[in-house]
């Protein structure tokens, strides 16, 4: 197998539970986004404009949907002779097998796949965020600073930085401490969950913390902590650029609402820097007489007869005539009944939404319609409610 | 369907297509906001089961082999069998352009004979329908026919297509039992009703047999010189098979702009991308953004278009840029053109990477629309 200097780890194999209805049958990275992607069609897409060509995706949680995803990688330019796309499920060895217990012991059960390729760096990332990064420039930073390992750092409001692994830092951007979710945070520097390891140094504490009974396994619970301790040099790693994490529900709904804004926070047509994805095979969306679409992202394959306004509509959506779609996200093949309003909800595949549904409500919560539901005539889903198939028949038989 | 294999032939360049055909292929055009009209084809045989496609160019290929690549799209990338593209070379028997079909399947004799099918379909690429070969396959097998011919019932709106175009138009008589009874090549005024859609099956070997013989007498055109005297003759079976769908040559500009506003109907979409898929090369686009001033009625909109004007009855092809104030009526704007802000446009057909500056008014006719080619500034 050729050498490779680095290859990436992606760790897809989290629920999200967060995302309640959303990830009921599919892996978190799987989730649709902004019209068109996925979420892991960011961190692959960063890989391919980074030229890293060797990426093991993890998976764990419900991989149906995430592997017919990934395929061959050919979307990412990954289906190579030479690296591309792997997908790693958790697998049975000779004397036992288990699942992967923690984001640690994951990479622990794979370092067969990565010594293959000898590389000198191994880049760990999750399906969790939605950004654009060049991790060229992160390497370099790692190799110039001499460090064992590089975390990758962005501000946050401070207001908020209890709810994030927090990294303290010295004048030469060293990390000294890190704090998972402090109460006091001393600083607003959230760590990114995307770290680039020196894999001889990594190899060795993966192989201690294995070792070690009393460990949960985890990169930031344990690995990160040890090699502070240890006294290694662990280098932040400053990004400034958009980055959301879409691990819930209001999250997942902003990041959508963000490509809208003018100018958008979060751009997705900047061809330096693309974003890849599996395109589906439809023709170009059509606008009735009598529509109305503004302040919206529309894919192919939609047919729009009603009104569409600050909504993000994926492929093959249907709004029929009278029928009112704002502020809201409406995943790939649902069709939006006549009569029905959908205000601030997010509506999964494959729904239908008949007529005269009222769905989420223009204050609160964002309201979540799960994957294949079929709402009943006039039914009316709530602020911040979560319905499917299953809660509507529970209610019925109530 | 493992025992057949297609042939699709590209026409030259047609003059009536004007600006569009500069540069491209008739195979090639743009159309239906992100297709080449060659997608159409492709798909159906694919669609068909048919795994080894060849595509014969002539002239102006480039855009041609740039869309089909390796042929991917389609599913033609297979070890065995897949896509060939033949472009024309230089041999001792032809001089680097083909006179016609004939000579096309003649400096491509080793293809022919190399694969391993029974039964070839040779189709052209100027036209635009959605069907599967299945039936027609199964009624030439059944029937024991020598060719099997496709054709439509001539209705007005294919023959306003097809007039005062230089294109090769034959029409058919067909007995009751399907049987071809005399064909017409290119008449003045069409004793038959049935249009011939230069699509038929035909066996391999007969194929090459009757293409050898061709050539031993000269002949070039399939239809008046080899087809004819058989028909007429009946020492071989020729048969029709009837298509009864959407079909469309796009042989003139108005035919171009005409089909395209089709695609403005339900019953034309659903037939055209609802039935069968139609596959094509695709671009990282995200999808098209609406911003807050964006007025868009009964239009086809592809991806990564940015629309703060007014469009109404347009057809946007992808990355297209409509800009604050700007009002479309009645146009097609090729993949990537801008049009800047206060521009109104009516009855124009813009090709690929146009820039309208801002407030240029550009006001076409409907029997005889504004074409602007590539890369054009106004």
């Amino acid at each position: 197998m050729i050498k490779k200097k680095c290859i990436a780890m992606l760790l897809a194999g989290g629920q999200g539970s967060r995302l309640g209805l959303l990830t009921k049958v599919m892996a978190k990275p799987a989730v649709p986004f902004g019209g068109k992607f996925r979420i892991i069609d960011f961190p692959l897409s960063n890989c391919a404009n980074s030229h890293i060509d060797t990426v093991g995706v993890l998976t764990q949680y419900q991989p149906l949907e995430l592997n017919r995803y990934i395929g061959n990688g050919a979307p990412w330019d990954l289906d190579l002779s030479s690296g591309g796309v792997f997908v790693l499920p958790p697998y049975m060895k000779a004397k036992s097998g288990e699942w992967y217990r923690g984001t640690a012991n994951a990479i622990y059960q794979n370092i067969s796949f990565i010594e293959q390729y000898d590389p000198e760096y191994v880049l760990i990332l999750s399906g969790d965020h939605i950004y654009k990064m060049d991790y060229n420039k992160m390497l370099e930073a790692h190799i110039n600073g001499g460090a064992d390992v590089t975390i990758a750092v962005r501000p946050v409001p401070m207001e908020v930085a209890s709810s994030f692994g927090i990294m303290n830092i010295d004048e030469q951007d060293h990390i000294i401490e890190f704090e998972e979710k402090p109460k006091v945070p001393k600083s607003n520097l959230a760590s990114m969950g995307v770290y680039i390891f020196t894999w001889k140094m990594l190899r060795q504490y993966l192989i201690d913390d294995e070792n070690d009974p009393n460990s949960k396994n985890d990169f930031g619970k344990n690995i990160i902590p040890k090699m502070l301790n240890d006294g290694r040099v662990m280098l932040a790693y400053r990004f400034t650029d958009y980055w959301k994490d879409v691990g819930t529900i209001a999250s997942l709904w902003e990041a959508n609402m963000d490509l809208l804004k003018v100018p958008p926070e979060f751009d997705l047509t900047d061809d330096r820097w693309s974003i890849y994805a599996r395109t589906p095979v439809m023709p170009p969306h059509y606008i009735g007489e009598n529509a109305k679409a503004e302040r919206s992202m529309i894919a192919e394959g939609c047919e729009v007869f009603g009104t569409v306004e600050g909504s993000v509509l994926f492929a093959g959506v249907e709004v029929a005539e009278g029928a009112t779609v704002e502020d809201s996200v409406i995943m790939p093949g649902t069709r939006i009944e006549a009569g029905a309003v959908v205000r601030r909800a997010i509506v999964s595949e494959n729904c239908v939404i008949s007529k005269g549904c009222i769905v989420g409500e223009p204050e609160g919560d964002i309201a979540l319609v799960g994957q294949d539901t079929v709402l009943p005539e006039n039914y009316a889903v709530r602020a911040g409610e979560q319905i499917d198939n299953s809660v509507i028949s529970g209610r019925e038989a109530e | 369907m493992n025992d057949v294999m297609g042939i699709v032939y590209t026409s030259k360049d047609n003059l009536n297509l004007r600006e569009l055909t500069t540069n491209r292929a008739v195979a090639a055009l743009p159309v239906a906001g992100r297709y080449r009209i060659i997608d159409f084809t492709l798909s159906n045989l694919v669609n068909s089961g048919v795994r080894n496609v060849g595509v014969i160019v002539q002239k102006n290929y480039h855009s041609l082999m740039d869309h089909l690549g390796s042929g991917k799209e389609w599913d033609l990338h297979t070890r065995n069998n897949g896509l060939f593209i033949q472009p024309p070379f230089l041999t001792r028997e032809n001089a680097g352009e083909y006179t016609g079909i004939i000579e096309a399947l003649r400096a491509n004799f080793d293809y022919l004979r190399r694969s391993r099918q029974q039964y070839v379909i040779v189709t052209n690429s100027n036209y635009v329908c959605n069907t599967s070969f299945e039936p027609m396959i199964e009624q030439h097998v059944k029937s024991k026919a020598d060719i099997t011919m496709m054709y439509i019932k001539v209705r007005p709106e294919h023959l306003e297509f097809s007039r005062s175009s230089d294109g090769n138009h034959c029409y058919l008589k067909v007995g009751e039992d399907k049987t071809i009874e005399d064909i017409e090549v290119n008449p003045n005024a069409a004793n038959y009703p049935n249009l011939n859609m230069d699509c038929f099956i035909i066996k391999r070997t007969l194929l090459i047999h009757l293409v050898d013989q061709a050539i031993a007498r000269g002949a070039k055109d399939l239809e008046g010189e080899v087809l004819r005297p058989y028909i007429n003759s009946g020492a071989l079976k020729i048969m029709g098979y009837e298509f009864d769908g959407y079909y469309r040559r796009i042989e003139t500009i108005k035919g171009f702009f005409k089909f395209n506003m089709d695609l403005l109907r339900h019953d034309v979409r659903k037939e055209l991308f609802g039935t069968h898929p139609v596959y094509t090369k695709t671009r990282d686009d995200a999808p098209a953004l609406y911003r807050s001033g964006a007025e868009v009625k009964n239009s086809l909109v592809a991806d990564g278009c940015v629309i703060e004007g007014s469009v109404e009855n347009c057809v946007l092809f992808r990355g297209v840029h409509v800009g604050r104030g700007a009002k479309l009526k009645d146009c097609i704007i090729m993949q990537d053109s801008y049009i800047e802000e206060d521009v109104e446009m009516e009855d124009v057909i813009l090709d690929k990477a146009v820039t309208v500056r801002a407030h240029g008014r550009l006001i076409g006719q409907r029997q005889y629309p504004i074409v602007i080619g590539k890369n054009v500034t106004l």
